[in-house]
């Protein structure tokens, strides 16, 4: 899994729904996830299999209903390597300041 | 997730300082880079160097006196040498906006983070190091500054 794989699968509206909605830590199932995201259920199950192949949910059979989770060491790796820019970045203008302002 | 940082910062320079800091060979080497080499001009493509971490290849987009200056590299990897056109990269882009009483807010944004090639990004992370262990309370409010 690598972050840009990661940053394709949530540049959609509404896959970074889907997965806000799993970002609290609650349990959904399909079902449940695929309603009031303004598509279609057949358009919603095809974007939680986007992120499915992306590895930033799985899912899991229960008994007739499909559990959908939120793989968090995903989106750690994509959020650790954007923060990890942006601190570069911030120490680099830290420098052009110190630089110009002296 | 975001596909773009963007960070400012406030600077007591004019903008001309400012721009000169960031688009003058001469000067630049003083605050980012260690050595230059080759033109630093637009449509050029100079290497950036970093002393032990290696040397960056980057290519000037854009320059507009005294306010804008734009150049594309391979984020991360300290070290890339070849035609930068022709591979994944991101946009670097510095803007100088002029405040009142003498000083400027300087605007970075770097874009196209999604276009990176497989690996690059966890490569260039696992260099890094530190930095892996986020909470997951954290990721909520990450989200909502997206």
């Amino acid at each position: 899994m690598t972050a840009a794989q990661i940053f394709k699968a949530l540049g959609d509206p509404v896959r970074l729904e889907i997965v806000k909605r799993l970002a609290d830590g609650s349990a959904y199932t399909m079902n449940n996830l695929s309603k009031d995201l303004g598509i279609s259920r057949q358009g919603a199950r095809k974007q939680i299999q986007v992120l499915v192949s992306a590895n930033v949910v799985f899912l899991k059979p229960i008994g007739r209903e499909t559990l959908v989770t939120l793989d968090m060491s995903s989106l750690e790796l994509a959020r650790a390597f954007i923060t990890s820019m942006e601190n570069q970045w911030d120490q680099r203008l830290n420098a052009l300041k110190n630089f110009v302002e002296k | 997730m975001k596909d773009k940082i963007q960070r400012e910062i406030m600077i007591k320079a004019t903008k001309e300082r400012i721009y000169d800091a960031i688009a003058n060979p001469e000067q630049v080497v003083l605050w980012f880079p260690e050595t230059l080499e080759g033109s630093y001009k637009v449509g050029e493509r100079p290497i950036l160097g970093f002393g032990e971490h290696g040397k960056n290849q980057i290519y000037i987009e854009d320059a507009k006196p005294h306010e804008y200056f734009a150049y594309r590299w391979v984020p991360g990897s300290n070290h890339f040498l070849g035609d930068v056109l022709t591979v994944a990269n991101t946009l670097v882009e510095f803007r100088i906006e002029e405040l009142k009483d003498n000083s400027c807010k300087l605007t970075l944004t770097e874009t196209g983070f999604a276009t990176l090639p497989i690996n690059l990004a966890e490569k260039c992370f696992t260099q890094n190091s530190g930095g892996w262990e986020f909470m997951l309370g954290r990721l909520g409010k990450y989200f909502e500054e997206v």
